[in-house]
């Protein structure tokens, strides 16, 4: 880390050497200067402020306010609510179906989170060692799939699982000749179905950690590393020696984002969900906030369910900015 | 939440962007309006939807009709949203189960003086009152359409069968054709078909739920509905090849591919077997002759009672046209309008137009069934039970050879949960 910030540090004075004149008037002005700076950045944050105050903080008040709420679909076309206060939150958390959910998100996004980073790490080491045209062919086909919408690529997915006409039991039956997949439906087992879920959530998350490791890993030294393969490492032992700490907070940040996304994953869980599968079985905390609120017209239990799996979220994330904040520390 | 607020931002913007083009041209006043209607899936023919569309603008100079097609899947969550926001469409077309989860929250329009407008008593009665709420008339029948069987007759006399007369002998014919042709559905049932399991519920002498005072008693674990249930799973294992936790979307492309021989399905679907070899749902025209088409038969003969499937159609209560959209909704309500229901068949929303659907075969087998025909519980909350996949859940487990009667009754449980919430 230390090369690195030693580098930013060095920019200023480098920049400031170009411009020799702007370099006399120390002492009183630059105190000035920094006066008017107290200002400024307060300046220009209101907008953004405002901006998030209304799109998320307006949300996010409502969202606490119908969780102490009896609020049904006849609240939502204008019935005055009844307030319940912490009601919906023992209902949701003495409900056993809410724990099942809860645990299951959390297991699915872990294995998640645990396979993007692996694969993702590992396409970024292969793209430093690919030569340029490879690494050109891999990068399109990664930014396709990252520019993939995940309802678009959940719909194609679904449509290669697919029990009668999907190319994957076509394939598994004809060219393998396993007959027991004739016919095999992909989605109705639920380990089956994450099992699906989770190449597709893979498949669209591994493009992100790989360019972002590549970023990294160029940055890494070479020197250091020749030198360590000089004194003999191997491979791996400088990848854990040397590219890993050098990494570290890239690796950490990135894989904080996965937990993030892959704990309130929606829209694949879903679509995956109208095309097969058991809802009970397969529910994960995005799709039961939905059905509980929306589809169900309980938006106090749902929202009581959401506040829960967004402090939840919020938890992890004051952890990621603390992350973020140390590193510009440093 | 970082990202559902970049959701809502593009959302405001999309509703704002909205607002704009509709103040633009509107300014408020009802000259120049657009009146957006929602229509379900794609029962309507293009006919009626060219005929509403250009009868309106023709009574309403300057002013345009908009229709746009919705799907059935997460139609409650959809119009929970959109009719409670500012950007609501004018009138709505909802599923008759689903309608009271709307009119029970005034989620419509009250339409009470314009009764006897819209058709008075010649309104379907069951459709009237699934769209009344407290005296009040809210959403009226658009149309009602009834569960056929249509079959390969090839395959049936191949088989060396005939049409069935009981239910038993049906679920008989379903597993011989199924024997005689490996790999093919001797009655095609994907497993969150839920519509199809009722009438062996209701044969049987089970219900869903019924009312006991203010509660309700739900009752697919009666010995009853069991018997019935048993039934369904004896055919979904036995007699069709359909992916056990498949939708009943599409039913004709295995009909088409020769993998389906017999299916239960609402009418229309004869006309997407039918449809055009080069359509955008490509049908096979080439079947018509091979095409056959019956009521399914009850358990002790005549015609089974089957689901009241249909749909209601009301105005929102944010409409910024209300009277227009009334007007929309008189021409769907017209007989002009009705009668091309008919000639599509489906069961027009009024008596007098019953027929308009002829009397052909598929005509006498809609009014077979339509005489028969029951509808789920009449409960505000049914909507709910729907939405939240329960029946989809259990019929999924009883395809896959599940115990029924657990669950038959952890069901029974999330519907009382769900009704008497």
């Amino acid at each position: 880390m230390t090369t690195v910030d030693r580098g930013l540090d060095a920019a200023p004075p480098a920049a400031r050497g170009d411009h020799p004149a702007a370099r006399p008037p120390t002492g009183p002005a630059r105190r000035q200067r920094r006066r008017r700076g107290g200002f400024t950045p307060y300046a220009l944050l209101t907008p953004a402020i405002i901006v998030l105050g209304v799109i998320v903080g307006w949300p996010l008040v409502q969202l606490i306010v119908t969780s102490f709420q009896e609020f049904g679909r006849a609240q939502v076309f204008g019935a005055p609510p009844e307030w319940v206060w912490f009601e919906n939150y023992a209902d949701v958390l003495t409900d056993p179906v809410f724990w099942a959910v809860l645990v299951r998100t959390i297991l699915f996004a872990g294995v998640c989170v645990i396979t993007t980073m692996v694969l993702g790490t590992l396409i970024a080491v292969m793209m430093t060692r690919l030569n340029k045209g490879f690494r050109l062919l891999l990068t399109i086909g990664m930014l396709l799939a990252w520019a993939m919408p995940p309802l678009t690529s959940t719909v194609v997915w679904g449509w290669m699982f697919d029990t009668d006409y999907g190319v994957i039991n076509n394939v598994l039956v004809n060219a393998f000749g396993l007959d027991e997949y004739f016919q095999h439906s992909w989605l109705i087992e639920p380990l089956s179905f994450f099992l699906v879920a989770g190449v597709i959530i893979v498949w669209g998350a591994i493009p992100f950690v790989a360019f972002t490791l590549y970023a990294g890993l160029t940055q890494v030294p070479d020197e250091v590393l020749e030198a360590a393969q000089l004194d003999g490492a191997g491979g791996f032992k400088r990848f854990r020696l040397i590219v890993f700490p050098y990494l570290k907070p890239i690796f950490l940040i990135t894989a904080i984002l996965q937990i993030i996304w892959d704990l309130k994953v929606f829209t694949q869980i879903f679509a995956l969900q109208d095309i097969g599968g058991i809802r009970a079985l397969t529910n994960t905390l995005g799709v039961y906030i939905y059905q509980t609120s929306i589809a169900g017209g309980d938006f106090g239990h749902g929202g009581a369910i959401a506040v829960i799996t967004a402090v939840l979220l919020m938890s992890i994330s004051i952890y990621y900015v603390r992350q973020v904040t140390k590193e510009e520390e440093l | 939440m970082r990202k559902l607020g970049i959701v809502a931002l593009g959302a405001a913007a999309a509703l704002t962007l909205a607002g704009c083009a509709g103040g633009g041209t509107g300014g408020g006043s009802d000259e120049g309006a657009e009146i957006r209607v929602w229509l379900v899936g794609t029962d309507t023919p293009d006919e009626a939807r060219e005929y509403l569309v250009e009868t309106f603008e023709e009574e309403h100079p300057g002013s345009t009709l908009v229709i746009e097609e919705q799907s059935w899947d997460g139609l409650v969550d959809r119009l929970t949203t959109s009719l409670s926001g500012s950007d609501s469409p004018d009138v709505v077309e909802v599923g008759n189960t689903q309608a009271s989860a709307f009119t029970s929250a005034g989620a419509f329009l009250d339409l009470t003086e314009h009764y006897e407008d819209l058709g008075g008593d010649d309104l379907l009665p069951g459709f009237v009152e699934a769209g009344s709420y407290d005296g009040k008339f809210y959403a009226a029948p658009l149309y009602s359409g009834a569960r056929l069987v249509f079959y390969k007759k090839d395959a049936l006399a191949a088989a060396g069968l005939s049409v069935p007369t009981t239910l038993d002998e049906y679920i008989a014919n379903g597993e011989a054709l199924a024997a005689a042709n490996p790999g093919k559905s001797g009655i095609w049932w994907p497993g969150q078909d839920w519509y199809n399991a009722l009438p062996y519920i209701w044969e049987n002498g089970g219900e869903i739920a019924v009312p006991e005072g203010d509660t309700w008693d739900a009752q697919l674990s009666s010995d009853e509905s069991i018997a019935g249930l048993e039934q369904v799973q004896q055919v979904m294992t036995n007699a069709s090849r359909a992916p056990k936790d498949g939708q009943e979307t599409s039913p004709e492309v295995g009909f088409c591919d020769g993998t389906t021989l017999q299916l239960s399905a609402p009418s229309w679907v004869k006309w997407s077997i039918l449809a055009p070899a080069d359509a955008e749902a490509p049908g096979c025209p080439d079947q018509e002759a091979n095409l056959g088409v019956y009521a399914l038969p009850g358990k002790d003969g005549g015609a089974a009672q089957v689901f009241a499937g249909g749909s209601n159609i009301g105005v929102s209560a944010k409409s910024k046209h209300p009277e227009l959209a009334v007007d929309a909704l008189k021409i769907i309500l017209s007989d002009e309008f009705q009668t091309i229901y008919g000639k599509g068949g489906l069961v027009p929303a009024k008596l007098s137009l019953a027929d308009t659907l002829g009397t052909d075969e598929v005509a006498q087998a809609i009014a077979a069934a339509a005489g028969n025909a029951k509808l789920t519980p009449a409960s505000p909350k049914w909507a709910d039970v729907e939405a939240a996949g329960i029946l989809q859940d259990l019929f999924v487990n009883i395809a896959q050879g599940g115990d029924v009667a657990a669950l038959a009754a952890t069901a029974d449980e999330e519907i009382e949960a769900i009704l008497n919430s």
